[in-house]
């Protein structure tokens, strides 16, 4: 997952969470997230997969490696359990190649969400005013453009209408050259649905749904990581 | 956010005991000094309540004696109950007043003394801590310490020489700065804004910012509340007070120490860390408060609030003296998001029928030199006013009083000057949209001056340039529709 620079005062404190942790939590407090299932062997990725239907992503599973994709760490478009084989194999050599001292657990095998307008929802801390809940448009709105919304936790309906609306990316969301807009009221939803699970879990000291799929029905978050207090 | 389902008990007492310090019928003043000029026992003298000195310097006594003020060695030696303590004391001394204070049962005391925490020096932080806990465990209310109290405008307690004493005013300050405090009270008067009661609330170790918002939410007076502000403690119940307090009044916050050059000094100065400001104006959007940059922001946006009525849209209808002023004053209100959009055709009927068009024009922005000003015919300015009054596209409206104007007016007959103040005071009277006038200072700089004093002694909203009251009105009308729940 790319780093998220427009997080204000962040601090690495804590335990991160692994994807796979991440999301059982968010899962259980009914945050729509992309279920993600841990595999140890090559094998094991081709029966998850062959349960969950294809496409699939396998994404490596390290507590020392929270940038998957730098680290060679993310395949996607696996059709077949051969193709799978092959991704495990591919992502073992690539992250020991670029990270030989990370540990590694294994590989997440998650059914491919469909691609939507990419989102990104995260929660960092805030010296004065506690959790800060940041929303903006995946790629260059965020981590170029800093082109993001925050809000003090706990949130209203009105803030998180208004969290959506007042980033320039909204533009993208109402629907640009054709394309239908996104869900915007599921987005406010989730936006709501994440301020709650975080004042029910206080020892979340930093979140980030990134990205989250925005569809013109619906949304979901595809890759979530969880940083909780020691 | 939400409303907390918190006890809100331990707030109301404070409340009510706050309202005994804000209106004193008692005050004492403790170490006032000859080499201070007796600073607060002068700034008392509009006080009507008894008023006495705390001093045990006989060289001081004399001195206080002479201003026929009643002087006491001691705070228990006074014969009646105190409601409101100020302390003037160096600081090794302010424990010993504090317990004072304590065993006299006052209502509060303000802590002018500093050298406490601030100056980062050990005494500083541990007398500071001793104070604190002293304070804390008697339940007394103790402002400050490092500030300048408490200025209640009708009972003329003050906090400075120059402030006014006299009717209650509408406004009231909350500050962390003294000198923001007393500017406010100073500049604010010569803007026609008058202070219902201000607090200068320094370091805040017992009583702290989200205190004074609640006590003043809920305050008959106070119809709209400003606050200045660093850094908060606890950011979370400061946004909780405020919220509420926006939910009442209207609440304009000018934080200091927003760019990262003044946000280290905030840190030198309070040992903080403060907010990015990003985070800061989104905290500040979900409270519902109106947010200023600087002092002439604020005063601006109160004089906004305090004397235009409040507004049902964005849609300016715009009077000018000259085609080139039409065109910046349309530029200047569009740019704060302002409108300013065609009249009904029924009012350009009765606009055609006398409107002068001979270097004039009338679309809206109303070009209305030749009408009002050159070529005045009495009468005409108020056949405007009734005009953009009936017109349903015009939500406000904004009039510029040019200093050409004004001086030619002044030279040829003054007494015309004092009758279109009485025709535009009349006009803000009567309508229910907001009005509010530009006088910009042009070359005549005393005369614009004496001309926005007296719009404003009538309750007209004056201000010196078209962007000032664009902005200023822009930020009122967000906050009066987002409290009409208007998109």
């Amino acid at each position: 997952m790319p780093r998220n620079p427009a997080t204000p005062n962040a601090q690495q404190q804590g335990r991160l969470l692994s994807e796979i942790e991440s999301k059982q939590m968010l899962a259980q407090a009914g945050i729509p997230v992309t279920r993600a299932r841990l595999a140890r062997t090559a094998g094991e990725a081709a029966r998850i997969s062959e349960g969950l239907g294809y496409p699939v992503v396998l994404k490596i599973v390290s507590p020392d490696i929270a940038h998957k994709s730098d680290a060679g760490g993310v395949k996607v478009g696996m059709d077949s359990a051969a193709e799978v084989h092959a991704a495990f194999a591919e992502i073992m050599i690539a992250v020991k190649e670029r990270q030989p001292e990370a540990r590694i657990e294994g590989v997440a095998v998650q059914k491919m969400a469909p691609a939507g307008t990419e989102v990104i929802i995260g929660m960092s801390q805030d010296a004065q005013f506690g959790p800060v809940m940041m929303f903006g448009l995946g790629g260059i709105f965020v981590e170029v453009l800093k082109d993001v919304a925050f809000r003090i936790v706990p949130l209203e309906p009105r803030d998180a209408r208004e969290m959506v609306r007042e980033t320039k990316g909204f533009a993208v969301l109402k629907g640009v050259r054709g394309q239908q807009p996104a869900d915007l009221d599921a987005l406010e939803k989730l936006i709501l649905q994440v301020s709650q699970f975080i004042e029910k879990h206080p020892e979340v000291q930093e979140l980030d749904l990134n990205p989250v799929f925005a569809y013109p029905d619906g949304c979901i978050a595809v890759d979530a990581r969880i940083v909780i207090a020691d | 956010m939400k409303t907390q389902a918190a006890d809100t008990r331990p707030q109301r007492e404070t409340i009510q005991r706050l309202d005994r310090v804000f209106n004193p019928r008692t005050i004492a003043v403790v170490g006032d000094k000859r080499a201070m000029g007796y600073m607060w026992l002068r700034c008392m003298s509009t006080f009507p309540g008894r008023l006495y000195s705390v001093q045990v310097d006989p060289n001081e006594i004399a001195g206080i004696e002479e201003m026929g003020i009643a002087n006491y060695k001691s705070l228990l030696d006074i014969p009646e109950e105190i409601d409101y303590v100020v302390c003037a004391v160096p600081r090794p001394v302010s424990p010993r007043i504090i317990a004072d204070c304590i065993a006299k049962k006052a209502g509060g005391v303000a802590l002018f003394t500093s050298g406490f925490a601030e100056t980062e020096t050990e005494e500083g932080i541990v007398t500071q801590e001793q104070i604190t806990q002293m304070a804390r465990e008697a339940g007394l209310l103790l402002i400050g310490p490092n500030c300048m109290g408490i200025y209640n405008r009708r009972l003329g307690v003050r906090h400075s020489g120059d402030q006014e004493a006299g009717a209650a005013g509408k406004v009231g300050f909350i500050s962390q700065s003294g000198t923001h405090c007393i500017n406010f009270s100073l500049f604010g008067a010569v803007h026609g804004i008058k202070c219902s009661k201000t607090v200068s609330f320094g370091n805040a170790v017992v009583l702290d910012a989200p205190d004074y918002l609640d006590y003043l939410a809920q305050d008959v007076e106070t119809e709209v509340i400003a606050v200045y502000i660093e850094c908060v403690k606890d950011g979370r119940r400061f946004l909780r007070s405020l919220r509420a307090a926006a939910q009442r009044k209207p609440v304009v916050v000018w934080k200091g120490g927003v760019t990262a050059a003044g946000s280290r000094a905030v840190y030198s100065h309070t040992a903080s860390l403060t907010t990015a400001p990003a985070v800061w104006e989104a905290a500040m959007q979900q409270a519902g408060a109106i947010q200023t940059e600087n002092m002439d922001d604020t005063i601006d946006v109160v004089k906004a609030l305090v004397h235009c009525k409040p507004a049902a849209g964005r849609r300016m209808g715009l009077i000018a003296m000259t085609g080139g002023q039409s065109v910046v004053i349309t530029d200047a209100f569009e740019r704060e998001g302002l409108e300013v959009p065609l009249l009904t055709p029924s009012s350009y009927e009765k606009l055609s029928q006398f409107f002068n068009i001979i270097g004039g024009s009338y679309r809206n922005p109303l070009d209305a030199g030749g009408t009002i000003g050159m070529g005045f015919v009495p009468g005409n300015l108020q056949r405007l006013f009734d005009i953009l009054e009936d017109d349903e596209n015009v939500d406000a409206v904004a009039m510029e009083v040019g200093a050409s104007f004004i001086v030619r007016r002044l030279r040829e007959n003054p007494a015309m000057l004092d009758q279109m103040v009485e025709t535009v005071a009349a006009q803000r009277d009567r309508s229910a949209k907001p009005f509010l006038a530009i006088t910009h200072p042009g070359h005549a700089e005393d005369v614009m001056c004496e001309m926005r004093r007296k719009l404003l002694d009538r309750g007209v909203a004056s201000f010196t340039s078209f962007q000032a009251a664009a902005r200023a009105l822009s930020k009122s009308i967000v906050y009066w529709m987002s409290q009409a729940k208007v998109d």
